[in-house]
């Protein structure tokens, strides 16, 4: 074939950050799934229809603030909240009604949800493409490694650890937290020792779909913003959640880098084909390791 | 006994009069009046992403309508019913099959699927003989390879699309070329038209990568720093749908367009354009076969402005393709006179009618609309606020169209 242009090790390098840089925004939406199911044990089918909520979510606050670099950070920090606010309502009129049922049900129930987040979107915002802007400093590209990097993707890269260690503070460190991990192992346990256990789950509900907003909030300048988005995130959020370990934060963090650096690095070495070489590499993980990678919570 | 004889005769004189009103009236139509009104069936994606293109032509076409049911056609009017097809092929072909089955329709038109409008056209249109009109989808073997009788495009396909992006960069100095785009029937239709008549007109241009990603892929940022550091002469990227908002903001987002040439067909649509404002690239090469900045001429502004009128934003080109595919329903039954859908199709065949761009035929052979196309380069324009096509060069619909022979070759060997 005609493929078979030299592969130096300068493009390697670029390609690791680039990859890099995709698997932040899949551990900021996977971390919340896996969160949802760690401690709800509800797989939410609706988490990427929430992810693209939080994507025009951001549009429509960054119109209302007029574009520019204050629409965008301000769109960064309420698009979340909205997708936070729209979850908690959900959660409070009809999740909670529902955790004793059988995972099947709820698995239903979930993609019921999705179908009318989904038709909700459409009603809203309607079909048309949107886009926002990043603010002109994160516009352009550096080079890296002798090749043009995004500056975008530059900041994914400082925004994805930092969502990720506050993550890991607040779980282990804050009460709430915590208590949310104790409810995850034994449920009954945190009830019988005087916790208002409905309460944890609408908290850990709503913390793992802000996550989902603020990926989508994050995504959203760099792709178009459409119905649609929801169904390519969500299939990739399951497939690092249960590759990582199902609800370890952790197992989230390395299921996505495994994603997205083998995405990155499939481009690269055989392009034609690099759609295969993240699912293949989640075929691998699971023959070896059934269960995860690291310790799932169920 | 004679007053008796007088009315007779009044009698007679009355039937006379009104008989030779009546074959008056005859001679003064061109043709009897049609028995019912026409019934058009539209099936098409009008939920999920595709749904913008979908209710754009159906804009179009409703604006047609307005006018031509004004007039009427053959004393009656065309009226229309619209299915969902949620851009699957398995209910298209269903939508498709109760629209002929249950409600009878004269004409079946749709879709933006090139995968749907095929099947419709060989289980539904060819079987049932039944015309079908195609007025958004691209694939070129609906008119091409897979055409037959009862099978019409308004709009223009991946062979007239390539040939033009082919013919306009066998004129640039570029030789080694990558070629890119999304991993479907639309991606590599394009690629393959615009690789084989680039060849033909430069055969030492040559291919040095190919990347295929899933339609849709929302990150191309690996795709294009790979592409980017084998430093190809110029990119060939074939993406469609919501694929073209995410390659345009990654080639700006990267700085592509400033160090590599590109073309991408739709690349200068304004669907594509307007919601990246100023994050559109510049400098992109794109073909299109409709502007509504583009001719400048009466009827296209007359068009434009009636559409905003209607709609409260300017035409894509799906709009475009409904507004004619209306009047060429229209000006086919008022030729063929009555409902009979084997007249329909003959009066179809070389029908020419005047569109917001000047005549367009539909061609006899195959039965595609020769339309022509706009090639232009991405740039920012003030007047609109958002970026455009700029220096556009029309490639006429014979320039851009493959010939009957070539048609009738393809249809022969399948």
């Amino acid at each position: 074939m005609e493929a078979g242009h030299t592969v130096t090790l300068a493009a390697m390098g670029s390609h690791f950050f680039v990859g890099l840089s995709r698997a932040m925004i899949l551990f900021i939406v996977s971390s919340g799934l896996s969160f949802v199911l760690g401690v709800l044990r509800v797989p939410n089918i609706a988490h990427g229809s929430l992810y693209m909520i939080g994507a025009f979510s951001a549009f429509a606050v960054s119109i209302v603030a007029g574009g520019g670099a204050t629409g965008f950070w301000l769109a960064l920090i309420v698009a979340p909240l909205v997708v936070a606010a729209v979850s908690f309502i959900a959660e409070r009129s009809l999740f909670c009604r529902l955790y004793e049922r059988e995972h099947l049900m709820l698995l239903l129930f979930t993609f019921a949800l999705m179908l009318i987040l989904d038709d909700l979107v459409k009603i809203v915002w309607g079909a048309e493409y949107r886009s926002i802007m990043a603010p002109d400093f994160l516009k352009g590209s550096v080079t890296i490694f002798k090749s043009s990097f995004p500056r975008y993707n530059l900041f994914l890269l400082i925004v994805g650890p930092i969502v990720a260690v506050a993550l890991w503070l607040f779980t282990n460190k804050s009460k709430i937290g915590k208590i949310a991990r104790a409810a995850a192992v034994d449920r009954e346990m945190v009830g019988a020792v005087g916790i208002n256990v409905s309460w944890v789950f609408a908290f850990a509900f709503v913390l793992g779909c802000f996550l989902a907003g603020l990926g989508g909030a994050l995504v959203a300048p760099t792709v178009s913003i459409t119905l649609g988005m929801d169904h390519d995130i969500i299939i990739e959020a399951f497939l690092i959640v249960t590759i990582g370990g199902l609800g370890n934060m952790w197992g989230a963090m390395v299921g996505s880098l495994i994603f997205g650096i083998t995405q990155s690095f499939g481009v690269l070495l055989w392009p034609q084909f690099a759609i295969v070489f993240p699912y293949a590499a989640v075929v691998i993980v699971l023959l070896l390791r059934p269960t995860g990678l690291l310790k799932s919570v169920w | 006994m004679r007053r008796k004889g007088r009315k007779q005769l009044l009698g007679t004189w009355v039937c006379l009069v009104l008989g030779g009103l009546f074959l008056c009236s005859l001679l003064f139509l061109p043709t009897q009046a049609l028995a019912r009104n026409i019934k058009v069936g539209i099936i098409d994606c009008y939920s999920g992403p595709p749904a913008v293109y979908a209710k754009d032509a159906l804009n179009g076409f409703k604006l047609a309508l307005k006018d031509i049911n004004k007039r009427g056609v053959l004393g009656k009017k065309i009226e229309f019913t619209t299915r969902d097809t949620k851009f699957k092929v398995d209910i298209a072909l269903n939508m498709a099959k109760e629209l002929v089955m249950r409600e009878d329709v004269d004409v079946l038109v749709g879709t933006i699927n090139s995968g749907a409008s095929l099947a419709v056209s060989e289980a539904v249109a060819k079987k049932e003989k039944v015309p079908f009109i195609v007025w958004i989808a691209k694939s070129e073997r609906i008119t091409g390879e897979k055409g037959h009788k009862y099978v019409f495009s308004t709009g223009e396909n991946t062979a007239m699309a390539g040939k033009a992006g082919g013919v306009a960069l066998s004129k640039k100095p570029y030789v080694r070329y990558w070629i890119a785009g999304d991993d479907y029937e639309y991606g590599h239709a394009i690629a393959n038209a615009a690789w084989r008549n680039l060849k033909k007109l430069k055969p030492d241009v040559k291919i040095i990568g190919k990347s295929w990603w899933k339609p849709g892929e929302p990150d191309l940022i690996p795709y294009i720093t790979s592409i980017m550091s084998a430093k190809p002469d110029a990119v060939i990227f074939c993406t469609g749908g919501r694929s073209m908002t995410n390659i345009m903001k990654a080639i700006k987002a990267t700085g592509m367009a400033k160090k590599v040439p590109i073309w991408i067909h739709t690349a200068t649509d304004h669907a594509v354009l307007k919601p990246l404002g100023a994050e559109a690239p510049e400098g992109v090469m794109g073909t299109m076969d409709y502007h509504f900045y583009y001719p400048d001429t009466p009827a296209n502004r007359a068009f434009v402005s009636a559409f905003k009128a209607a709609y409260g934003n300017p035409p894509g080109f799906p709009a475009f393709h409904g507004y004619i595919t209306a009047k060429f329903i229209a000006k086919a039954f008022r030729k063929a006179g009555s409902l009979n859908k084997k007249k329909f199709v003959n009066a179809m065949e070389g029908l020419k009618i005047e569109g917001p761009t000047g005549q367009i035929e539909m061609r006899s052979c195959d039965h595609q609309a020769v339309l022509p196309m706009y090639l232009g380069v991405t740039k920012y324009s003030p007047k609109y606020g958002v970026v455009i096509s700029s220096n556009i060069v029309t490639l006429t619909g014979n320039e851009v169209m493959p010939s009957c022979d070539e048609i009738m070759k393809a249809r022969q060997k399948k």
